[in-house]
């Protein structure tokens, strides 16, 4: 079975429970392919959960949920030693972080300081417990959900956590045709539940990562993405510029876009397509401009010639 | 060593190229084995590169210095003036070349090169010259681009394609500032031509003399009427006038042997329409100047002798333009003063007795000395006198009596010789003049091409009444010589340009030949009148006449302004070329074709991909569908595939999609 199928099989799947999503789902499967974290943004009862339940369903990977609260501490998640009469000892009880695929919902109604016990296992791979450092399960992805900001109690994940999630992506209310048929499953099935099938094991996924590494990046289209990035610090609409870890994950996610095209190399597309989705959590406004993210990388998207300099 | 401090290897064939090419001009003058230190050099310095040989040890490059300079001092005999000092220069130039370790050493011989491709001019401004000095002037700017671009270890011939165009961007500069820029004359002069040979007629003249200037076709001048153009037999250019005969040899007068109130030359009357005309003359290093009779110079710094020739206070080392007015039928010095009398009769006492005694009888036996003249005329036509460029040679003492008596056989300077000395021997106040009788006459500019073979002699005899009378004895002898050229004169004997195997001269009979020469030749006058010519007056004049007056403000704000005017186009053209800068051949062909179909109404977006981009002109011009798709195809794949294909097959697609852009001719909507 290629890439691609498997791609298709994977996105289809999800699809069943999240309708008319399908760029969504591809995008956070490409963030979840180029070994990256993925952070979807939406209101309550866009299909955020649903979308990462189904995501490590598709890849089969064990999950655990941890619904974020405002009285949530560090320990909640990462997980305490508890002291056992039997054998006079503490024994570490790991927390929910030790697994595969994190499901980390409404992340910002939580405090900074649980948030920010999340940064190093994102960032590292590992936490550190009571002095003790404890490698976690490979692979390891968090999926984190949130609230858009100007909802009320929230706590705003800052620039440096932001960063740390390769994407955001943003569900958006579905097609009048997706939320009928929604609609109209419901009538048919009743309460049931429709069941998600792994349908990328994880040798696979480790062979499309390979695949990603090797996707051909020529030199007209690193010039393109510098000049796609030299915009975003020189431009008076952008207060931050991207980083080059930003840069970089931007080529990364491209990378991958095209490996689920089937293509071994890259095209300036693909460098478009998942521009939205990387870029705009890391861009922020300059004070005296009136858009937001979304709307700093239309302007890159439109400003930068994708030909020449 | 740093990288940085590399010659690319490219920089380096293109160094070694440019100094042979710079040393060949200078070749016929130089010893051989100064082209052996070149050759040598180059070889070593390639052994170098190979890693063979190391550079030059201290000792070695000290002894190779002192023996280019013994070199020069045996081969030239001296190391001052022109030719051997060029030869040092040369010299050093070649061995620069195995010193040539870091990007500063070839800085210094490319900028050695540019002042070598100079000297030439030293030695002549030819129009084939200036077109060479081009040449290498190319090659060495392609050096120097070479030493600018680190990378190229391949010999290219790319590198001198950048050069030309960059050389071609200042060549408006060029044509500006040799109109403009300040022709500032020597600040000092150094005997700098005191290895030249100096050409042409000499300043004095003995027997063989003139015959030597017989065998060469070089050009001594070129004339330009502004009216018809005289018979050749009237052509008789004036050069120089020998009145004293001193150990077998005629000169002139010396300037200061002269009493001061005859130095100037005295007044001529004229009448009626002169004939005007501009002679340019090749550098001879003498000071004369040639001209019909009676002339009267109307360009500057021309001046006029006591017998009526015109000189240059300087030696010509350049070629030389001036206009002159004659008036052939003047009258030179109806009166004699009594020192010109004496130094027109004076004679060598004692010498060619047979020749004084002869001319005695004959002047007795004649009534005037006008009919004394046509005697002695008429015994050259009657006794058997040869014209002939060997002439044997005549002894020491009285060769005018073994001439007139024995050998018989002589070439115009043994005539004229000969005749001022009957002249002089029977109270006839006479003297020979040297100069050029007749030339070439180019009929596709109507200029007058008098060459070194054209030298001639003749005599000039004082007549009461009638002053200075042309006699030449020459024309009695042979009426060939003046009547059609010394060609004619010269076809029995077979002797003409004998020694001048490759004279285009010589194969004038084959008319393609004869008319590329003469082409040449009057491309060369315009050359020399145009160019050449273009002296610090005619400077000032054209300046006048354009701008109305010169002041120095002026004179700054128009070479400013020229500046502007001409760098102007070209910073616009450099910025522009930087706001598009199209790196790679591919992405040039794109944006032509982007461009095409943008004159079209397709613009292309900034954002758009190619293929975005094809997809809406596709929709927009459905007839070329095809072809839009293709060259998107083709470009997709250069710039983003892999280039693991080779390069050849990369050149195949760059040159489809170069041809594809071009012949995508999207019609108007």
């Amino acid at each position: 079975m290629n890439t691609q199928a498997l791609i298709e099989a994977a996105v289809a799947e999800v699809g069943k429970v999240l309708l008319g999503k399908e760029p969504q789902i591809r995008l956070a499967l490409c963030c979840l392919i180029a070994r990256g974290h993925l952070l979807i943004e939406d209101l309550p009862g866009m299909g955020k959960t649903t979308l990462s339940h189904a995501l490590a369903d598709v890849l089969g990977l064990s999950w655990k949920r941890v619904q974020f609260t405002s009285d949530l501490l560090p320990a909640d998640i990462l997980g305490v030693s508890v002291y056992n009469r039997n054998d006079a000892s503490f024994t570490f009880h790991p927390g929910p972080i030790f697994t595969q695929l994190l499901l980390a919902d409404e992340i910002n109604r939580t405090t900074p300081r649980t948030q920010s016990a999340l940064l190093e296992a994102m960032a590292e791979s590992q936490v550190t417990v009571e002095g003790e450092t404890r490698p976690l399960p490979q692979p390891f992805f968090v999926i984190a959900t949130q609230n858009p900001i100007h909802q009320s109690g929230t706590y705003p994940l800052p620039e440096s956590q932001l960063d740390r999630f390769l994407m955001r992506l943003e569900l958006g209310y579905p097609h009048p045709h997706a939320e009928r048929e929604m609609f109209q499953r419901r009538q048919v099935k009743g309460a049931e539940r429709i069941a998600v099938e792994q349908r990328i094991s994880n040798g696979q996924l480790e062979l499309i990562r390979e695949e990603v590494d090797r996707v051909h990046a020529s030199d007209n289209l690193l010039d393109y993405l510098q000049r796609l990035v030299a915009y975003t610090r020189t431009a008076a609409e952008f207060a931050v510029g991207l980083s080059p870890r930003g840069a970089l994950a931007l080529l990364e996610c491209a990378r991958s876009w095209a490996v689920m095209q089937n293509r071994g190399h890259l095209v300036p597309e693909d460098l478009q397509m998942v521009l939205p989705a990387v870029a705009s959590h890391r861009l922020v406004p300059s004070g005296d401009y009136a858009g937001d993210g979304m709307a700093l990388v239309e302007l890159m998207r439109r400003n930068v010639d994708v030909i020449r300099g | 060593m740093k990288p940085d401090q590399q010659i690319p290897r490219n920089a380096l064939v293109w160094i070694i190229i440019s100094l042979f090419t710079l040393v060949a001009p200078h070749a016929e003058r130089l010893p051989l084995w100064v082209l052996g230190v070149y050759v040598f050099a180059a070889c070593w310095r390639i052994m170098v590169y190979q890693g063979r040989w190391s550079f030059p040890g201290r000792w070695v490059k000290a002894g190779l210095i002192v023996s280019s300079f013994a070199g020069i001092y045996f081969s030239y005999g001296s190391l001052i003036g022109l030719e051997p000092t060029v030869a040092l220069l040369l010299t050093a130039f070649a061995l620069k070349l195995i010193e040539l370790a870091r990007r500063q050493d070839g800085y210094v011989l490319l900028f050695l090169g540019y002042f070598i491709c100079i000297t030439e001019f030293l030695f002549s401004q030819d129009l084939l010259i200036v077109l060479y000095s081009l040449l290498n002037v190319t090659l060495v700017t392609t050096g120097l681009v070479a030493m600018h671009r680190p990378g190229e270890n391949q010999f290219n011939r790319k590198t001198i394609r950048l050069a030309t165009v960059m050389l071609l961007q200042a060549l408006p500069l060029m044509v500006v500032l040799f109109f403009l820029f300040p022709r500032i004359g020597p600040l000092w002069t150094v005997p700098i031509k005191s290895h030249t040979a100096k050409t042409g007629v000499s300043d004095f003249m003995k027997p063989g003399d003139i015959s030597r200037l017989g065998k060469s076709d070089d050009v001594a001048f070129r004339a330009e009427f502004s009216g018809d153009i005289p018979d050749a037999a009237d052509l008789y250019w004036r050069g120089l006038v020998f009145s004293v005969l001193e150990e077998g040899a005629w000169r002139s007068v010396r300037y200061y042997d002269i009493p001061a109130a005859e130095r100037r030359p005295g007044p001529v009357e004229t009448s009626g329409a002169p004939l005007t005309y501009r002679i340019i003359m090749e550098p001879t290093q003498q000071n004369w100047l040639y001209s019909l009779r009676y002339a009267r110079a109307t360009s500057p710094g021309v001046m006029a002798g006591s017998d009526h020739v015109l000189f240059s206070p300087t030696e010509l080392e350049d070629e030389r333009l001036y206009s002159v007015e004659s008036w052939p039928d003047a009258v030179l010095d109806p009166t004699l003063s009594q020192w010109r009398r004496e130094v027109e009769l004076r004679l060598p006492q004692g010498e060619n007795p047979e020749t004084v005694a002869f001319a005695r009888r004959l002047r007795a036996e004649s009534g005037s000395d006008a009919a004394f003249v046509d005697a002695v005329l008429a015994r050259f036509t009657r006794e058997p006198f040869a014209y002939s460029l060997n002439p044997p040679l005549l002894p020491g003492r009285n060769p005018v009596d073994a001439f007139m008596f024995q050998s018989r056989t002589g070439f115009c300077e043994h005539y004229a010789a000969a005749f001022v000395v009957t002249m002089r021997a029977a109270g006839v106040p006479a003297r020979v003049v040297a100069g050029y009788q007749g030339g070439e006459i180019n009929p596709v500019n109507r200029t007058v091409i008098v060459h070194q073979f054209d030298a001639h002699a003749w005599a000039e005899v004082w007549l009461a009444g009638q002053g200075w009378v042309r006699i030449d004895p020459t024309a009695a002898v042979s009426p060939d010589r003046i009547e059609w050229g010394l060609e004619r004169a010269l076809a029995g004997e077979g002797s003409f340009l004998r020694d001048s195997p490759l004279s285009l001269l010589r194969y004038r009979g084959v008319a393609w030949v004869n008319m590329l020469r003469l082409r040449y030749d009057a491309l060369t006058y315009r050359w020399q009148s145009w160019v050449n010519g273009f002296n610090r007056e005619k400077q000032f004049q054209l300046l006048n006449d354009v701008f109305g007056g010169i002041s120095a403000r002026k004179f700054i704000l128009v070479l400013i302004g020229s500046w502007v005017l001409i760098l102007g186009p070209v910073a616009f053209g450099l910025l522009r070329r930087r706001e598009r800068r199209a790196t790679s051949p591919s992405d040039k062909y794109y944006l032509a074709f982007c461009d095409k179909l943008s004159r079209v109404g397709v613009t292309r977006a900034a954002g758009e991909t190619p293929e975005q981009y094809s997809a809406r002109a596709e929709r927009a011009m459905r007839p070329m569908a095809e072809q839009i798709r293709q060259i998107t195809r083709l470009y997709t794949a250069l710039a983003y595939r892999p280039a693991a294909v080779a390069d050849g097959r990369l050149n195949t697609l760059e040159r489809e999609l170069e041809r594809s852009v071009r012949n995508f001719r999207p019609g108007r909507r």
